[in-house]
């Protein structure tokens, strides 16, 4: 053998039993090449497929979309790729994972390539598949984890709504659109009455079963779009966006209502419970976000004064009050 | 007697290129324009019989200088060298009133046929 | 590294050959599309990549900095590199209109067609540069970086393997839709020598 066709067995070797689905499409999508990983996957061997139209052979690919695609690879003489967190595969293939695979066929990246003639002229467009079915299995996992996780950070622990952080960062958001678009954002800031008695006589873990209970009933009274959060201690924040605060008053009402008519029922007792509300509306004389909410503090702190289990809503004569 | 030839390019190497694709035998008097300002104060004071003008330039661009040409009535074969060669911008700078349109980089050959067929060179 | 240490004739050479690239790229872009593409002025820009964003940011200025959606694409070859394709939301979904996408599109397609306009975009650009400076490339696939994120979120992301970087910045515009598209090639030091001895060449010539 001459060196020349040594290299060239080599080559062809390699090309059989990379772990790679190579296919080779003449200028008329005809199959001219077709290696082994193509051969074992498809259950078609080469001299089935060689000289036969690529559509003919697997009537199940996606022919108009790929046709336009390798006529672009064609004309433009670029590169072209399918990924399969878009397209999880472009030929039905089993994958190497029967049992725990989760996924119905083999997951594939693709590749196109142009591929020009001594002319310099695209005569062929190459194909590889490369089986990524583990790869995304692994990231599928992942992202769930994360989105987990990022549920886990922007979430209070004990009751399940969000928590101060998340708060704020929704209530800034909230602010800078009614600041740009115009329209109507309340807050109401509500407090436990005489909180501290219920921890200090029946412990923390009933006083804790008194929030989850309470916040439970008081999202079952809030639109889709109404937020719940939690600002620390017994103090929980209702951000209500698209609300004007003549709104704001009679949602507020409703949850002191609502809260003071049933009692609590933990294990083995009922407690009578109620809650002070502090409300205020978006003006446009306010700074940030945070006077919005300093607003609606300074109206609690008021109704608190005033005898708890009421609402009260912000009034500029509060101010400087503190 | 020289010809007055005007080159509008931002760029230094593509009015380079540009004087070295006009034919080696024409008698020219070159003049050059880094910009479209620069361009029409330099066609109204020396008058080109031909202007090689670039399209994409910052401030005042090679559209823009058409249209001033225009709008003054200022006399001049003017062809287009463009790096943007998209059919649109071709009829665009027909339409306003250039004589032909080539696209970067600038073909000799192609050049010299326009020239003649315009009556230059 | 600094443009410094690039002569005025290399940054004039490096400019031009990127503004040719760009014309071809916008030529298919605007073949693609059927609509006539707004081509600006390419600019070269030295880089670190702690700056990275903070440059980016100022380029694509205010109305687009707050939420893009950003494809990424490595290249390689005696030139290698990354770029950057940057839309603007409202972008997004001309695209898909443009190209006679149906709103209903799903996800997956409408990221699949994100990634094949900056697939292509990224080819002709690179194949542009590549045949004037007498080299060519292969490229890896495209990713999506984020989308409908603040540049500083989006460039965040990812290993950083490099500390200077030359940027080449093109864009591309659809005047009556919506549609910008802003191409960031970032070519790592190794990169830009090789670049230089490129455009030499190419000055020899002249």
């Amino acid at each position: 053998m001459t060196r020349e066709n040594e290299q060239r067995a080599l080559l062809e070797a390699v090309f059989e039993r990379i772990n790679v689905g190579v296919l080779l499409l003449d200028d008329a999508n005809r199959i001219v090449r077709w290696n082994r990983f193509m051969a074992t996957h498809s259950g078609l061997e080469a001299d089935a497929v060689l000289g036969r139209d690529l559509f003919d052979c697997f009537p199940e690919l996606p022919a108009s979309w790929l046709k336009r695609k390798l006529e672009s690879v064609r004309l433009l003489r670029n590169y072209a790729f399918t990924s399969w967190e878009q397209r999880p595969y472009l030929f039905r293939f089993q994958h190497d994972r029967p049992v725990t695979g989760g996924v119905d066929w083999m997951r594939q990246d693709c590749t196109l390539i142009p591929i020009s003639d001594s002319t310099g002229q695209v005569s062929h467009v190459c194909i590889t598949v490369v089986d990524v079915t583990d790869a995304s299995l692994y990231q599928s996992a992942l992202q769930e984890a994360n989105t987990r996780l990022e549920e886990a950070s922007v979430r209070d622990g004990l009751t399940g709504i969000y928590n101060r952080g998340h708060l704020e960062t929704r209530l800034a958001e909230e602010f800078a659109r009614v600041r740009r678009h115009g329209g109507a954002l309340s807050v109401v800031m509500f407090d436990f009455d005489n909180f501290k008695r219920v921890n200090d006589t029946h412990g923390h873990q009933c006083g804790d079963e008194v929030l989850r209970q309470v916040i439970r009933r008081t999202s079952s009274l809030l639109r889709a779009e109404d937020l719940c959060g939690r600002y620390g201690g017994e103090e929980f924040t209702l951000l209500l966006p698209d609300t004007p605060v003549e709104q704001a008053v009679r949602v507020a009402e409703r949850v002191r209502a609502a809260v003071e008519a049933t009692p609590i029922r933990t294990r083995n007792r009922e407690l009578g419970m109620t809650i002070t509300l502090g409300i205020a509306g978006y003006e446009e004389n306010l700074g940030s976000h945070e006077q919005l909410l300093d607003n609606a503090d300074k109206a609690l702190y008021r109704g608190k004064r005033e005898g708890r289990n009421r609402i009260a809503l912000f009034d500029h004569r509060l101010d400087g009050q503190g | 007697m020289a010809t007055p030839v005007l080159v509008v390019d931002d760029s230094t190497m593509s009015r380079k290129l540009t004087m070295r694709a006009l034919p080696a035998d024409w008698n020219v008097e070159l003049h050059q324009a880094s910009g479209g300002e620069e361009a029409l104060a330099l066609c109204r004071q020396i008058k080109p019989r031909l202007m090689l003008l670039d399209l994409t330039m910052p401030g005042m661009d090679g559209f823009e200088v058409l249209e001033a040409m225009g709008r003054e009535g200022l006399e001049c074969v003017v062809v287009v060298i463009s790096a943007d060669i998209q059919p649109k911008a071709e009829a665009r700078v027909l339409e306003l009133g250039a004589v032909a349109f080539l696209p970067k980089p600038v073909d000799a050959g192609q050049l010299a046929r326009v020239l003649r067929e315009n009556g230059l060179s | 590294m600094s443009l410094k240490s690039f002569s005025d004739d290399q940054l004039d050479a490096l400019q031009e050959t990127a503004n040719i690239a760009m014309g071809q790229a916008g030529a298919v872009l605007a073949r693609l599309l059927d609509h006539y593409v707004a081509l600006s002025v390419p600019r070269a820009k030295p880089v670190q990549a702690a700056d990275l964003a903070a440059t980016v940011s100022a380029m694509l200025g205010p109305s687009l900095d707050l939420a893009v959606t950003a494809v990424r694409q490595s290249f390689q070859g005696r030139l290698r590199g990354e770029a950057i394709s940057l839309f603007g939301t409202e972008g997004c979904s001309e695209l898909a209109d443009l190209l006679g996408h149906e709103s209903g599109a799903g996800a997956e397609q409408q990221e699949e067609l994100l990634l094949d306009v900056s697939n292509i975009l990224v080819g002709a650009v690179l194949r542009g540069l590549g045949n004037q400076l007498h080299t060519d490339f292969a490229f890896s696939a495209p990713t999506l970086l984020g989308q409908e994120q603040g540049v500083a979120a989006i460039l965040r992301r990812g290993p950083v393997d490099w500390v200077d970087a030359l940027l080449l910045e093109v864009n591309f515009r659809l005047d009556p839709r919506n549609f910008s598209c802003h191409l960031v090639l970032l070519l790592p030091e190794e990169s830009i020598d090789v670049l230089r001895q490129a455009l030499d060449r190419m000055l020899g010539d002249i």
